[in-house]
C-alpha cells in the first residue's frame, strides 16, 4: 500500500514538474520562452512584458500575476489558473486555453487571434476591446464579463451576448 | 411657450443625471470645498478602452451617477496632457484619487470595473 501511495506521489510530480532552471529564469529575467513552467506558482509576480510564446505553463498558478502586453503566444494554457489577474494588452495568438481560469481577470485588449479555447472560465472578467478571431467559445463561460467593444472577428463561435 | 418650457425641463432633467467633469485641479478643490464635498480625480487617457468605458457606461449608471453627485466634484486628468501634482503615484490608468481637505490622496481605486462593483468600492470608502 505505501509503495502504491508512493509512486502515485512521484508520478503526480512527474506529470506537472517545471523545469527549476526555468522558474529561476522567470523571476530573474522575467522572460521565459519555449520554457517547462508546467504546474509552477508564479501567483502576484509582475510579468509585465514578459515573453513566455511556446512555454509550457499548463496547470501552472498565475493567479493575481501582473502580465500586462506579456506574449503567451502558442503557449499551452491547459487547467492554467490565471484569475484576478491583470493581462492587459496580453497577447494569446494560437496559444492553447482549455479549462483555462480567466475569472476576474483584467484582459482589456487581450488578443486570443486564433487560440485554442474550450471550457474556459471568463466570469467577471473585463474583455474590453479584446479581439477574438477564430475561435470557438461555445463551450465556454462568460457570465458577468466586460464585453465592451470587444472584437469579433472571422469564424467566432458561441459569440457571448 | 409650453413645448420651450418642456424643453428646457427636459434639458435640465437629462443634464441632472450626467457628472460634470472639471479639468482643473484648483478649481476642483474649490468647488469641492464651496460644496462640502470631496474631490475624485480621474486620470485617465483618450486611447485607453478601459477609461473610456468608464466614462461612458459606468458613469452614466444612474446609481453611480448619484452616489458620485452627493459625495464628489469630479477632476479628470489626461496622461498626456496633465502632469499629476506632487505626492500622487500610479500604477497604471485609469486610476481613481480621492482628496482629503488639504488636497492630497486619502484613497485610491486602480483600475476600471463594472457599475455595481465600483459603486461597492466606492462605498467602501466612506
Amino acid at each position: 500500500m505505501k509503495y502504491i501511495l508512493l509512486s502515485l506521489l512521484l508520478f503526480s510530480n512527474t506529470l506537472w514538474a517545471f523545469d527549476a532552471a526555468d522558474l529561476k529564469k522567470v523571476k530573474e529575467d522575467g522572460d521565459c520562452p519555449m520554457c517547462d513552467l508546467s504546474g509552477a506558482d508564479l501567483r502576484g509576480l509582475d510579468l509585465s512584458m514578459s515573453d513566455f510564446s511556446d512555454a509550457n505553463l499548463s496547470h501552472a498558478n498565475l493567479a493575481n500575476t501582473l502580465a500586462h502586453k506579456a506574449d503567451f503566444s502558442n503557449a499551452d494554457l491547459s487547467d492554467t489558473n490565471l484569475s484576478k489577474s491583470n493581462i492587459k494588452g496580453a497577447y494569446f495568438v494560437k496559444a492553447t486555453l482549455l479549462h483555462t481560469n480567466l475569472s476576474e481577470a483584467r484582459i482589456w485588449k487581450g488578443d486570443f487571434s486564433y487560440a485554442h479555447i474550450d471550457q474556459c472560465n471568463f466570469n467577471e472578467s473585463a474583455l474590453g476591446s479584446a479581439i477574438f478571431d477564430h475561435n470557438n467559445l461555445n463551450n465556454s463561460s462568460f457570465k458577468g464579463a466586460i464585453l465592451y467593444k470587444t472584437i469579433f472577428r472571422k469564424k467566432v463561435l458561441g459569440i457571448p451576448k | 411657450m409650453k413645448s420651450v418650457l418642456l424643453l428646457i425641463l427636459c434639458t435640465l432633467a437629462v443634464f441632472a443625471n450626467t457628472l460634470t467633469f472639471e479639468h482643473d485641479f484648483t478649481q476642483a478643490q474649490k468647488k469641492a470645498k464651496q460644496e462640502h464635498k470631496q474631490v475624485m480625480m480621474m486620470y485617465s487617457a483618450v486611447w485607453c478602452p478601459e477609461c473610456n468605458y468608464m466614462k461612458e457606461v459606468v458613469f452614466k449608471n444612474q446609481d453611480v451617477v448619484s452616489y458620485i453627485q452627493k459625495h464628489y466634484v469630479v477632476l479628470t486628468l489626461d496622461v498626456q496632457k496633465d502632469t499629476l501634482p506632487e505626492g500622487f503615484d500610479y500604477p497604471g490608468i485609469p486610476v481613481f484619487f480621492f482628496l482629503d481637505d488639504k488636497a492630497k490622496e486619502k484613497n485610491k481605486i486602480i483600475g476600471g470595473s463594472k457599475a455595481n462593483i465600483f459603486l461597492q468600492k466606492l462605498k467602501g470608502l466612506k
